[in-house]
């Protein structure tokens, strides 16, 4: 368990690491806490997703990689 | 105590051949709680206007009944009416007034919809649900049927509702000069400034029939008039003109919707008004020659006061206003007051007329301050066990109205009386009462679309 992190705040183009491994990159924020809308780049457990758009929630979001 | 249910409503506890209403009808907890079922949950409701929501995921929350519901425009541009209310805990899941989202998300859970209503996400929706929730069926809940009106958006629960214009009848024609330019161009109003909303102790029903058309009551408004705080110089800004016009009170009886009116003749000019401003007062000077050239007869009409059945009132001549009458418990209404003004209008007009309805409506307003008082203390007086033994009298005109009503050849649809010479009549309050016992009455929309059944014995 992670320290957490306030999503809200987080503009697009931030690369965020998610609790299974995986990096995505926000593409919008509705800046309502709980949602980021995200495209993988990185995919350990499944790579099939790498390339998609996906909600990511916001317990899900470990690590905000520095830009 | 009386029940809902004991002799029905029309003999029982709405009683129009002898013209009394029981208090029963105001106060009465199980009648409140049948009322939200048969009448908020099948008749057609104002929700908002299209000016509120210019944009995609534009979104302003509004309520139906005693429900929330969120008009949105959803990302294809369409106007959606969803219940405010969380599939998964009921929790609201917009908390804003207005605003501008791309999903609306639930802060108890996390459940999130698109502005189309859809369910987009879920926590957790692989590990916790295994892919397995099926979210098409999850969305927020829609309203059964929306309607946009000249700007006006309307909505009702009841698939089987007739279509909104259906539903309006013959009244639509009265209430759309509310909506359309003062000139008599087509929906060029907007809103102007925010809604104000507040509470007041009484019933929905005090403000919904003293806005069908209670002329009974300006002895309350005395005060106002003598301060003489209009924006025409001293008195009613009104009253020139209602010194020519015959003033009418028109009700569409299967329909449940009434208004006020003033019929002016035809070889005569309007008088003039707003002197306190040059720039107003040359305003609506051209915009009412200019809508008697458009118009014809129906430019000589001016609507007042008026309420579409249940909850929806208006005030279609200055200031021009809309309320709904949110229920909240049968002793509590909350009231939501928009103030509408012609899109085209000059800026200093727009600003002029804000004072202006800032002064006359709404919790600050002279006029409503007077409304509000006489509501919630008649409600009060009647709650008690003695004080729900005696009617109302609701008897003021029986059987003066008209159908068909014509003067100087302009013939007017609906059930008309002249109160030109007798100064004030109920009937538009009776229209009221009469189709809210049909409402309470009646099981289904087959019953309630009773023109229906007229056009289908006219057509065998």
């Amino acid at each position: 368990m992670s320290d957490p992190i306030n999503v809200r705040t987080l503009p697009p183009g931030t690369r965020i690491v998610t609790a299974d491994g995986a990096v995505a990159e926000i593409v919008s924020n509705p800046a309502d806490g709980v949602w980021l809308f995200a495209r993988y780049v990185e995919s350990p457990s499944d790579p099939a997703l790498v390339g998609q758009e996906d909600m990511i929630f916001a317990q899900d979001v470990v690590e905000v990689r520095p830009t | 105590m009386a029940t809902a249910h004991v002799g029905g409503y029309r003999p029982g506890l709405v009683d129009l051949k002898t013209g009394q209403i029981s208090r029963e009808i105001f106060v009465n907890e199980d009648i409140y709680a049948e009322e939200q079922e048969r009448v908020f949950a099948r008749a057609w409701l104002y929700v908002g206007h299209e000016s509120q929501v210019p944009n995609p995921g534009d979104f302003f929350v509004s309520g139906m009944g005693e429900e929330s519901v969120i008009l949105t425009r959803d990302r294809a541009g369409q106007v959606r009416v969803f219940l405010n209310s969380c599939r998964h805990r009921g929790m609201k899941v917009c908390r804003y007034d207005e605003g501008n989202t791309t999903v609306f998300t639930c802060p108890y859970h996390g459940w999130s919809y698109g502005t189309d209503g859809r369910l987009v996400g879920v926590p957790y929706f692989r590990e916790a649900y295994h892919s397995q929730l099926d979210r098409l069926q999850w969305g927020l809940v829609e309203v059964a049927q929306t309607c946009v009106h000249k700007g006006t958006v309307w909505a009702t629960w009841d698939k089987d509702a007739p279509p909104f214009l259906e539903y309006l009848g013959d009244f639509a024609r009265y209430l759309d000069q509310m909506f359309d330019s003062w000139d008599g161009s087509d929906g060029g109003t907007e809103i102007l400034g925010g809604v104000q909303k507040w509470l007041v102790p009484s019933n929905w029903k005090f403000p919904a029939e003293n806005f069908s058309g209670d002329s009974y009551h300006n002895i309350s408004h005395r005060s106002v008039d003598m301060v003489g705080a209009g924006p025409s110089g001293s008195g009613r800004r009104d009253m020139p003109e209602l010194n020519l016009a015959r003033k009418l009170h028109i009700a569409i009886p299967d329909r449940g919707h009434q208004t006020t009116a003033y019929l002016l003749p035809r070889e005569v000019e309007v008088p003039a008004g707003y002197q306190h401003s040059p720039v107003v007062s040359d305003y609506f000077k051209k915009c009412e020659e200019a809508r008697r050239q458009q118009r014809g007869d129906w430019g000589r009409l001016i609507t007042l006061v008026g309420e579409v059945f249940p909850s929806m009132a208006f005030l279609a001549r200055q200031p021009r206003t809309i309320a709904v009458w949110h229920p909240r418990g049968p002793h509590q209404t909350e009231v939501w007051r928009w103030f509408l003004v012609d899109k085209n209008a000059p800026q200093d007009v727009k600003n002029f007329l804000r004072d202006y309805y800032i002064r006359y409506s709404g919790p600050a307003g002279m006029t409503e301050q007077d409304d509000m008082e006489n509501w919630g203390y008649a409600h009060k007086a009647s709650r008690g066990t003695i004080a729900r033994r005696y009617s109302y009298s609701y008897e003021q005109g029986m059987g003066t109205e008209v159908d068909n009503y014509e003067w100087e050849g302009f013939s007017l649809p609906g059930s008309v009386t002249d109160l030109t010479q007798a100064k004030s009549s109920e009937h538009n309050l009776r229209n009221l009462y009469r189709r809210w016992a049909e409402f309470m009455e009646a099981s289904d929309w087959d019953e309630l679309a009773s023109w229906r059944r007229a056009q289908r014995a006219a057509a065998e």
